[in-house]
């Protein structure tokens, strides 16, 4: 209603309501342009800027519009980029200041002078107009005006040193560059020092992105990941923190000139220079996998299977010779016998489980089954198969990650504060799959990355090894799966693209059990799990090829489909007639129609992200029908999806849905969470924090540790300027209950506010860094302590 | 990253942050199935992350909301707001802090401060906090500057300004073109670009016509007693759509009789235009005074009153004619009718009309029929006045369809 109420008052334009708008603007008949009781008529930019009068369109007048608009997305853009915007001669400003910078400690008097001077002479170039910037107290003001650019400035050259090296990156170096490029070349970035030592430098050579970036000597190869982890800013600036629709993209000019705010804006992993060689670290390698299983032919790859505990199924007879032969096969076993239910080898190994059917089933494309058909047939070996048609990864990249909170600390706390920093590392867990999993659980998906990398090299798929023929297995896939999907957890996306690349489309016949008759007798369907192909097709998304990943997700839901429709018309998952018991086809049917509903899910995601709001809002609306107890989520989130718009009379149709269907389940709406947190964030839209605060506050009577409704409750605190109880309520919620708030959003928000609230923020930060140190593994983002 | 070392003698700290819109943290689903390796893990974690949907983890637009990361974009018509914070750094009491904020623009200076009287006292460690919001009505360079005075606990009076600048940026383009209908209305496209780099969700455009006109806009389409807009469901302007809109000027009754009275340039209205963006951040414009040339008719102004839209070829069809004296004096009227190709007119051509007096008008119905199928143009007629011996050629005044009246031997 807030926001409504200025709309209605046809000639008053102004918000706060100061001055006298009427009286103005009748003063002021001849006023020509875009609104602006104030604006005075003299101003020659007013005159070219909007309108176009009746003829113009057709007559020359036309001509300078678009010049001007176009002028206009000049300036649009280089605000993007590079945020001097302010004035033509940007050229000037780009190099003046600078030199001016380094000698600003020698020279004041000579920098005042200058500084005046530039100031006047930006004045006439840019505005034309007498103008009064700084007619009032003209020296003084330049003076220390020039002084705040001067500090500006400072921000702004990181600011144009990033874009500078990010711009030549978006080709990234291409796959066959990894192994390749020699060392020099290639050197690896360690962005928080780059920042912090190099920026002056950096700046002066405004498109030369290579040479002076800070080197790592320890870094061995892993050279190609740092140049590409810096692409996603480009497109994407902060990919873990920033993912916000609004600011997106290229859109953000992070013009932060406020001194306070002069932060980095974007999110970019850290590559850690101390970090280990694996090579020295690895303790002697425990079998778990088979030796390295480079030999195309099944046979020494038989023990694979051994391993694979988490399918039900064990291919018993295979199994045994490796499973007592190693170590960590012995947890294996055990394992095995938790998950499987299958006991006897021999009967396990004749008929394969119908769960491991039903999650393996798969519709490969007509050249696949063709190729998989003559494999069983005996017309082809395996053996002889083209190269290009079968899929032959290795790591890209085998030396990784390290612990940036334990830099961080050794940083800012001091070695012996970094000392006490305890996570677990590869080295510190089991060798095998247990191992992973604590690791993952317990965040640390840098070292989980790791002992992917280990295990896999184990397999015969280490580094380098991309491009020759090794066998899959269950287990290899699952690890490249885990290793890919924490690559996309860290953000660290164009790794994952490099080592996805040798899979191609998921479609060679080598990730068939089929093609594997020996090791899988009787086995069929695809070895890539389900959610790898999820994705993999959601990978290209973050590399701002959302195009691709619809035209794979579109693929999968049309195999989703194709399945669904065979078990519903008698068939099994296949089209095959084989019999499927009641129980099991439908077990099989809600299977997929989860996964269908998991890959639209994907879709929407997906055309969210591209903006594609129509679209998006139908997709999350077709999966209601699927999962109809996330109906109340799904609505409020089309509803959050219209105020992101701006629509907040639509968000305020399908919120209202929300209310029947919470009222459907018996619910009253006034103790619905969803709800009130809908009201809250309509409020929130028409700009008034005093009543979204009360909802927020009333979901935390309901619900008093809603970690959601606590800190939105503080962000509208900030808002009503109640920065001092803004901030102690945040900070006592990260104090008191860490669990739950030490997020990277409300840490951000907390440091935001620090930032606010004092000179002395980098003390504040270091305590955040200190309880982040004692609970988070190492797969925290560091950048939202805002610390570097 | 502590730009202001060199102030540090001050016991005052002054941080401005602007407060744009908060956004909605989004995450980034990575699952898998019960079967996979990581078994639960994966969705235990997301299960744990506070900042997902609980019971639909993999949405990816949240709820928590998150502060502003950095200055962002402002543009004409928006509400610029800052957070102005005045922090006592020092271990010392300070007193009459008097915080001031001004908005430079390039034509005039603003005080956005909400109160202009001075703290009497402030302690350690605590603020004087200030939110302030300006509309914003120019573009190009703004600055915002901030001054803070204050007594030190020794008496010593200490004064600093902060400068911050930034650009206001022009968020749409506008560009309009005018139709003339053969009757009095005046149809006006308005072409609406979205320069801004996010989408824009067009709460209003709307034409508020001058006083000589009503105005229809014509961007809905009736359809079951509902009106849909012409734009579909979701009114937004992805970053550089355009989209037109029309409206329907008519002149008033009173306007309208008059024939004189529009002529040369008139003001036809202004657009009002509001758009709303992330979470409801408010913009508004206004275009300046929409001025359109009048056709102008001349002495003598010949319009159509009546003609048919189609026509059998070579069949004699009736038009009427309304000629209206829109000059000053009586004038002695003589109509002549030239064929052209196509048109070939009935009846007597140089025929005497008579005397028309100042502003007064006469019908006459008129025979023509057409040679030639197709669209045709009715041009020919002139008109001479005999008093100055002048002639008014009246060429395209209408078309019609002409078709081949027979129907196919085959139907």
């Amino acid at each position: 209603d807030n926001s409504d109420a200025p709309a209605q008052r046809p000639v008053t334009l102004d918000i706060d309501g100061a001055g006298d708008p009427d009286g103005l603007e009748a003063s002021d008949p001849p006023q020509i342009d875009l609104l602006g009781p104030s604006t005075a008529p003299e101003v020659p930019f007013q005159e070219e800027s909007i309108d176009l009068y009746a003829e113009a369109f057709t007559s020359l007048q036309d001509d300078s519009v678009n010049s001007e608009s176009i002028i206009d997305k000049l300036n649009d853009q280089m605000m993007e980029s590079v945020m001097i915007s302010d004035s033509p001669n940007s050229e000037d400003e780009d190099v003046v200041p600078i030199d001016t910078l380094l000698g600003q400690n020698e020279d004041d008097e000579a920098l005042e002078s200058k500084g005046l001077k530039r100031d006047a002479g930006k004045e006439e170039d840019d505005t034309n107009t007498a103008s009064s910037v700084n007619a009032a107290e003209p020296e003084e003001a330049s003076a220390s005006l020039f002084e705040e650019e001067l500090a500006k400035t400072g921000d702004k050259i990181e600011t144009v040193a990033q874009a500078a090296f990010d711009t030549p990156s978006p080709e990234g170096p291409n796959a066959q560059d990894t192994g390749t490029t020699p060392k020099d070349e290639l050197v690896p970035v360690c962005t928080i020092f780059s920042q912090g030592v190099q920026p002056k430098a950096q700046a002066l050579i405004p498109d030369g992105f290579q040479p002076i970036l800070v080197k790592s000597p320890s870094f061995t190869i892993s050279n190609t990941e740092t140049p590409n982890r810096l692409v996603p800013q480009v497109c994407q600036p902060s990919p873990s923190l920033s993912k916000f629709f609004t600011d997106n993209g290229a859109g953000n000019p992070a013009s932060d000139f406020f001194d306070s705010f002069t932060t980095s804006t974007s999110f970019i992993s850290i590559s850690n220079p101390n970090a280990e060689s694996p090579k020295a670290t690895v303790p002697p390698e425990p079998q778990l996998l088979s030796g390295p299983g480079s030999v195309p032919t099944p046979g020494p790859q038989e023990a694979v299977p051994a391993s694979t505990y988490f399918s039900p199924a064990p291919q018993g007879g295979v199994s045994k010779p490796q499973a007592s032969s190693v170590e960590p096969g012995a947890s294996m076993s055990k394992l095995q016998a938790v998950f499987s239910g299958g006991d006897d080898p021999f009967a396990s190994a004749l008929s394969t489980s119908e769960v491991d059917k039903r999650y393996d089933a798969w519709l490969p494309s007509e050249e696949t089954r063709r190729v998989l058909i003559s494999v069983a047939t005996h017309q082809v070996n395996p053996v002889q198969l083209d190269r290009e048609h079968l899929s032959m990864p290795g790591l890209k990249f085998d030396n990784l990650q390290g612990d940036a909170v334990k830099d961080l600390m050794q940083r800012f706390l001091g070695e012996q504060a970094a000392m006490k920093r305890q996570v677990l590392s590869a080295n510190s867990v089991e060798q095998n799959f247990l191992g992973l999993k604590q690791l993952i659980s317990t965040k640390n998906w840098r070292a989980a990355v790791d002992l992917t990398g280990r295990l896999l090299t184990a397999h015969g798929q280490g580094y380098g090894k991309s491009g020759q023929p090794s066998n899959h297995t269950t287990d290899s896939l699952q690890l490249w799966f885990v290793r890919l999907a924490l690559l996309v957890k860290l953000n660290l996306f164009q790794n994952a693209e490099l080592e996805i690349e040798p899979f191609g489309n998921l479609e060679h016949p080598n990730l068939y059990y089929e093609y594997y008759p020996t090791v899988y007798p009787g086995r069929r369907g695809s070895m890539v799990p389900f959610s790898m192909r999820v994705l993999h097709a959601e990978l290209p998304q973050y590399l701002q090829k959302p195009q691709e990943t619809l035209d794979r997700l579109h693929g999968i839901k049309s195999v989703c489909q194709k399945i669904l429709s065979n078990l519903q018309e008698g068939f099994a998952e296949d089209r095959s007639m084989v019999n499927l018991t009641q129980e099991n086809r439908e077990a099989s049917i809600q299977l997929w129609r989860s996964r269908l509903s998991r890959v639209m899910y994907s879709m929407a995601n997906c055309l969210l992200m591209m903006k594609d709001y129509v679209l998006a809002v139908d997709v999350y609306q077709s999966i209601i029908e699927y999962e109809p107890e996330q109906k109340v989520q799904l609505l409020s989130g089309i509803g959050r999806i219209f105020l992101q718009i701006g629509d907040i009379r639509t968000a305020e149709k399908y919120f209202l849905d929300v209310e029947k269907a919470c009222e459907l389940k018996g619910k009253s709406p006034n103790e619905d969470t969803s709800v009130l947190m809908n009201r809250a964030f309509v409020h929130l839209s028409q700009n008034n924090y005093t009543d979204a605060h009360e909802c927020f506050a009333s979901v935390l009577k309901i619900d008093p540790k809603n970690p959601v409704a606590n800190n939105n409750a503080a962000v509208c605190l900030l808002y009503l300027g109640r920065l001092k109880e803004s901030l102690g309520q945040l900070e006592g919620l990260v104090h008191k209950d860490p669990a739950l708030y030490l997020h990277e959003s409300v840490l951000f928000n907390l440091t935001t506010m620090y930032e606010l609230e004092s000179s002395r923020s980098t003390q504040k930060k270091q305590a955040l860094l200190e309880a982040a140190a004692c609970r988070e593994g190492d797969s925290f983002n560091i950048q939202c302590l805002k610390l570097v | 990253m502590d730009v202001n070392q060199a102030k540090q003698e001050h016991l005052l700290a002054l941080k401005v942050m602007r407060l744009t819109k908060p956004t909605l943290f989004t995450n980034m689903p990575v699952t898998c199935e019960d079967r996979d390796l990581p078994g639960d893990s994966f969705i235990r974690l997301m299960k744990d992350d506070p900042s997902t949907v609980k019971g639909a983890e993999t949405l990816i637009l949240g709820e928590m909301l998150t502060l502003p990361q950095n200055f962002g974009n402002i543009f004409l018509g928006e509400t610029f707001s800052s957070y102005i914070s005045v922090h006592n750094d020092s271990t010392q009491m300070v007193k009459d802090i008097l915080v001031k904020a001004d908005l430079q623009t390039s034509s005039q200076r603003l005080n956005l401060s909400a109160s202009n009287s001075a703290v009497s006292e402030l302690k350690p460690e605590c603020c004087i906090d200030d939110v302030i919001h300006h509309e914003v009505k120019e573009i190009g360079t703004h600055i915002l500057v901030c001054a803070v005075s204050y007594t030190t606990q020794s008496g010593e009076k200490l004064y600093f300004r902060k400068f911050f600048k930034f650009q206001v940026l022009k968020p749409l383009d506008v560009k309009t073109k005018f139709y003339n209908a053969e009757t009095d209305e005046v149809f006006l496209e308005a072409q609406i670009q979205n320069i801004t780099t996010s989408p824009m969700f067009m709460e209003k455009v709307s034409l508020e016509p001058s006083m000589m006109y009503n105005v229809t806009e014509l961007n809905t389409v009736a359809a079951e007693e509902l009106s849909e807009s012409t734009f579909g469901t979701m009114s937004y302007l992805q970053p550089s759509d355009t989209r037109q809109y029309l409206y329907c000027l008519k002149p008033k009754p009173e306007f309208a009789e008059k024939a004189g009275v529009i002529k040369g340039v008139t003001v036809i209205g202004k657009l009002d235009i509001v758009w709303k963006t992330n979470l409801g951040e408010r913009g508004r414009l206004q275009t300046s005074q929409l001025q359109r040339m009048a056709p102008g008719y001349g002495d003598v102004r010949l319009s159509l009153e009546l003609i048919p839209d189609t026509v059998n070829l070579e069949e004699p069809f009736d038009i009427t004619c309304k000629i209206t004296n829109c000059s000053e004096r009586t004038m002695d009227l003589l109509l002549e009718m030239c064929n052209t190709r196509s048109i070939h007119w009935c009846g007597v051509s140089g025929r005497q009309l008579g005397k028309l007096s100042p502003s007064a008008s006469l019908s006459i119905p008129l025979k023509v029929l057409s040679s030639v199928q197709g669209l045709q143009s009715i041009s020919g007629l002139r008109l001479t006045d005999t008093f100055l011996k002048r002639t008014y050629e009246y060429d395209d005044i209408a078309q019609v369809c002409v078709v081949f009246p027979y129907t196919s031997p085959e139907s």
